[in-house]
């Protein structure tokens, strides 16, 4: 298994214990929620304290509701079929299969992020909008980085499991 | 830990009560009922991992199907924690109760989240083999 290796540097040895995969999906877990209260958070603020008259409606939504979406087929994906490029895994055109789905998940997560982005520029940047109003498109950003973010957390620590797994089986 | 007797159990009830008090004080005093949410999203937060350990067969590493559903269950579980601090940080964010009230549901909260953890942590002994 060690022969085989790429890089340099091997992975931390806690990197493969059960708690430390367990911390990752907890986080990531966490992360979500964070990002889906900022947006709620300015969804909430644009309704009760908002003095402007630029509100959050549908459009905002829109990126988080893409990422989420990119998220959850992401994370879906058995990530051993994809791997696999041997034949033994991967019997008639799983991996190939698993890849087109994959890549569908990363474009509505990069679709999210950069519609965050867009709204942001478009809503709050080019009409100029004021700093307490302007918090709105920046939360949006933030939501969706954090989407993004945790995206990234729960895929490494759902791939620690593999390591984790071949420990105990041997 | 087998030190965790009749003290822990009279100290964790404490600890509880306590909690329930922050978070009620900070509802009552300030006229405003949304902080008592908090108290919902912590008994909450355990039930999502509950559910999935009884759904899953933890000793099937092979098809790791079974590990799926547990890590759903764990990030229920991780989104309802941040929830619980997230909730009152809107709430005062927008003005609906006031910053007071924000710190007090939220140590509350953690009160309350601390007992029911470490609840778990002492008494879960007997359930191993």
């Amino acid at each position: 298994m060690s022969e085989d290796r790429l890089w340099k540097f091997r992975k931390p040895e806690w990197m493969n214990s059960a708690q430390a995969r367990n911390a990752g999906v907890y986080t990531a877990g966490g992360l979500f929620s964070l990002a889906f209260y900022v947006l709620l958070d300015s969804a909430v603020w644009s309704k009760k304290v908002n003095g402007s008259n630029v509100h959050i409606n549908f459009v905002d939504w829109l990126p988080f509701i893409f990422s989420s979406l990119g998220m959850l087929i992401i994370n879906s994906v058995e990530k051993q079929r994809l791997s696999a490029d041997s034949f033994s895994y991967s019997g008639s055109g799983v991996a190939w299969k698993a890849r087109v789905v994959l890549f569908l998940g990363f474009a509505a997560l990069a679709g999210g992020m950069s519609g965050g982005a867009i709204v942001f520029v478009l809503k709050f940047v080019v009409d100029e909008v004021g700093w307490p109003a302007m918090t709105m498109g920046v939360e949006n950003v933030v939501a969706n980085a954090l989407v993004g973010l945790s995206t990234v957390v729960l895929w490494i620590s759902q791939n620690m499991e593999d390591e984790y797994a071949y420990n105990l089986a041997l | 830990m087998p030190a965790a007797g009749l003290k822990t159990i009279i100290a964790l009830s404490f600890v509880l009560a306590v909690g329930f008090l922050l978070v009620i004080l900070s509802c009552a005093l300030f006229k405003s009922y949304y902080p008592l949410l908090v108290v919902a999203t912590y008994v909450l937060a355990p039930v999502p991992n509950w559910i999935c350990s009884h759904c899953a067969n933890p000793d099937d590493f092979v098809e790791s199907s079974g590990a799926a559903v547990l890590d759903l269950g764990r990030f229920c579980t991780g989104f309802l924690v941040v929830m619980g601090f997230a909730l009152p940080v809107i709430l005062a964010h927008s003005g609906i109760i006031t910053v007071p009230a924000m710190i007090m549901s939220v140590i509350g909260g953690l009160l309350i989240y601390g007992t029911i953890v470490s609840f778990g942590m002492f008494f879960q002994e007997e359930q191993e083999f």
